[in-house]
């Protein structure tokens, strides 16, 4: 079949084949021991944070849920980042290094289909992982006669899962570049480094060398879509950013009560943008 | 007691179900009040009053079934301009709103006032008491007016008003529950919240607050220029304004603060030149100051103040300073005993509950906030972790230990549970959202699954 005719298929996916694709993708998740690693980390550790969050909650009294929902979101932005990069950056790579993705497309599937099948599946793998741990970190704070807001728990939960398959986009528009599945795992890795680590340590050392304005560093923040996660899901469970001195206080007097949705929207927004281009520049030919 | 022996006085009015409009009020108060000789009893039963009236005698007014004294929106609803008045059991609302003229619930120039038991709804200022020395406001729920904070009125407000007791009341919203010049006070059992300053004193000594709840106002209780004032086993939590102080000193002397729990706060207490005269020392002892922004904050001019057996709990920087300095000439303990540190990491070999060594505080990340409050933006994230690792792993980027406390207590000192658990419907909501998405990651993992036993499905494959 010639990628002449391929485009002619490619103008109408179908999301039977679609549905398909994704749930193979997601049973082979479940049988890769990386995707089992990453789940057994996280619900691991979000369990491991909801049991020992409690002593302390039931010392104050006050904020119970927020050290909790503190440390849960400090865990998420380390794991989970990494789970998607990885499993995005080895997707395609890692098909088309098998020769898997050439054999997938031989067959009348559409390059949209093999990648939205791919992304659909993908990121219901990362939604049971995200899910499963908060639901288990959920069920032993209750069970541990520790109260929360199941509203704001709710939220971060999606958030956590939202910043899954963003970092899932980043990873499979690595994926998309690269020859390798190992050289898209390096990659990925170093795309991990640079949203959790570098990005902030830049933003702090050009704050203190060059007087960033207040305002300024909550733009860097937002174009970091984990940083952006950061805020929301502090916004979710504090109910604003003041807690983080001058420029979260500027960010709550700048827009108030709007601050919730509109870093809810930032994080949804950089959910969209990655795997958006990840499909332009797949579907736009290259080898297979 | 003059005004039981006068109940010959009695007017009880039995007037129910009165129409709610002001104009159609059928019971003059203030002609009541006028006809009731000095010292007698009023008893109004249920119903809807005129406010904006004058009690310029001794008087008892008793509110039965909850009676609404409204002021319709002008002026003042009650004003007491003699001594020897009680108020209780009445509904005051409907204050003016201009700030200036102090438009309140209930304003009262008299010794010996008793307001008891009532509730302030939709009034600028709540209870204001000038000049009124040995007065009593307990028991009332004290709301306010749904205006921008700043242009609230206090819930309650005393001026020069020496050795008058606030006992057990709530007071929401509102601005601040503020004491001028009043000496010899005693503030039990209130709670406040939503306000900016939940308590503040100006100019006022010999004060004793205790057993108070200040949660979630701007500042938890700010306390300036007075002397002599004792501060214990207060609850100060989740206030988070721009200054966001669970307590706050300025320029104060001889406080005792003792066995307050402080938390969640934005500072848990903040000293600004406490003590103020130069030969007193402060103590700050067996306090909870756990999961603050800042557990202790110090102007970097302050000294001679001691903290001994408190314990600093997973507060985000458990002491720091409002700029470059150090905090030479401030002691972190008493007679070989210091305070409860969570991230103390010695050891105690001799098992005497005393740590063998120093407890140093030498974090990189929150030294640089200290100077430069704008990197407060980054906390908790791995980037700030990674720089205070950095350090640990570096001496070379080690600060100077801003404190060191020589004598950390290991064992975390124990504060009794005050009854606040979460509500049974919120652990409901918890237990069926967990299950839920337990429920959807267990579906997630099946599909595949059924996928390939579902004869639809293989069809579709075809």
């Amino acid at each position: 079949m010639t990628s002449l005719q391929l485009e002619a298929i490619s103008e109408r996916a179908q999301p039977s084949l679609i549905a398909a694709i994704a749930k193979k993708e997601i049973a082979e998740a479940f049988r890769s021991k990386w995707f089992w690693m990453w789940t057994l980390a996280f619900a691991g550790l979000a369990v491991f944070m909801a049991t020992v969050a409690l002593p302390g909650s039931q010392v104050a009294e006050f904020g119970s849920f927020g050290r909790t929902a503190a440390s849960l979101v400090a865990l998420a932005q380390i794991i989970v980042p990494l789970m998607g990069l990885t499993l995005g950056a080895s997707s395609i790579a890692g098909q088309r290094e098998s020769g898997a993705l050439r054999f997938l497309l031989s067959h009348p599937v559409s390059r949209s289909e093999a990648f939205l099948g791919t992304y659909v599946g993908l990121a219901a793998a990362l939604a049971a992982t995200v899910f499963g741990g908060f639901g288990l970190a959920g069920l032993i704070t209750v069970v541990q006669g520790g109260g929360a807001d199941a509203g704001s728990f709710v939220r971060i939960a999606v958030l956590s899962w939202l910043l899954a398959v963003s970092m899932l986009g980043f990873g499979m528009l690595v994926s998309t570049f690269a020859r390798t599945a190992s050289a898209a795992l390096g990659i990925a890795v170093f795309v991990w480094l640079l949203f959790t680590f570098v990005g902030d340590l830049g933003v702090m050392g050009s704050a203190l060398a060059t007087r960033v304005p207040t305002w300024g560093l909550l733009a860097t923040a937002v174009v970091n879509p984990v940083e952006a996660f950061r805020l929301a899901s502090l916004t979710a469970f504090s109910g604003s950013l003041d807690v983080l001195g001058p420029a979260g206080r500027y960010a709550v007097d700048t827009f108030g009560d709007q601050l919730g949705w509109m870093l809810f929207a930032t994080v949804a927004l950089w959910a969209v943008i990655p795997v958006v281009l990840a499909w332009f520049r797949f579907t736009r030919g290259g080898d297979v | 007691m003059r005004t039981l022996s006068l109940l010959a006085g009695l007017m009880a009015v039995t007037v129910l179900g009165l129409p709610t409009a002001a104009a159609d009020d059928t019971v003059d108060l203030q002609a009541l009040i006028d006809a009731t000789p000095p010292g007698g009893t009023i008893v109004l039963d249920q119903g809807h009053y005129r406010g904006g009236v004058l009690i310029d005698q001794p008087l008892t007014i008793t509110g039965v079934g909850w009676p609404t004294v409204d002021g319709g929106g002008d002026g003042t609803v009650i004003e007491v301009t003699s001594p020897d008045v009680t108020i209780e059991g009445l509904v005051i609302t409907g204050s003016g709103i201009t700030l200036d003229r102090e438009d309140s619930g209930l304003s009262v120039t008299g010794a010996r006032a008793v307001i008891r038991n009532n509730r302030f709804e939709d009034v600028l200022f709540g209870a204001f008491l000038r000049s009124a020395p040995d007065s009593v406001i307990s028991d009332n729920v004290f709301g306010s007016k749904d205006v921008f904070i700043a242009n609230r009125g206090d819930g309650i407000r005393l001026w020069e008003s020496e050795r008058s007791v606030i006992e057990n009341n709530v007071v929401r919203g509102g601005r601040d529950t503020v004491f001028w010049f009043t000496d010899e006070i005693t503030v039990r059992g209130n709670e406040v919240s939503d306000g900016r300053y939940g308590l503040h004193f100006m100019y006022s000594d010999g004060a004793v607050v205790e057993e108070n709840v200040l949660s979630n106002n701007s500042v938890g209780a700010f306390i300036m220029y007075s002397r002599d004032v004792v501060i214990r086993n207060n609850v100060l939590a989740e206030n988070h304004g721009p200054s966001g102080y669970g307590i706050g000193l300025k320029d104060m002397d001889r406080v005792e603060l003792v066995g307050n729990r402080v938390i969640g706060n934005r500072v848990g207490i903040y000293f600004d030149n406490t003590p103020y005269a130069h030969d007193e020392y402060g103590y700050t002892s067996g306090n909870l100051i756990a999961y603050n922004r800042t557990g202790v904050l110090l102007q970097p001019s302050v000294k001679r103040n001691v903290f001994h057996e408190n314990a600093f709990i997973d507060n985000g920087e458990q002491v720091g300073l409002t700029g470059t300095g150090s905090f030479q000439g401030n002691a972190w303990s008493l007679d070989g005993v210091g305070n409860y540190w969570s991230d103390f990491a010695g050891y105690d070999a001799n098992g005497d509950g005393i740590g063998d060594v120093a407890y140093k505080v030498d974090d990189l990340y929150n030294t640089l906030t200290d100077s430069h409050p704008d990197l407060e933006f980054f906390q908790n994230t791995p980037a700030a972790r990674a720089m205070s690792l950095s350090a640990d792993l570096f001496p070379i980027l080690r600060p100077d230990p801003l404190v060191e406390d020589p004598h950390p207590m290991v064992a975390r000192p124990q504060f009794g549970s005050l009854g606040r658990g979460g509500g049974a419907g919120a652990r409901i909501a918890m237990l069926a959202v967990s299950a839920l998405m337990i429920g959807t990651a267990a579906a997630l993992m099946l599909a595949p699954r059924r996928a390939r036993t579902h004869p639809a499905n293989r069809k579709a494959h075809a």
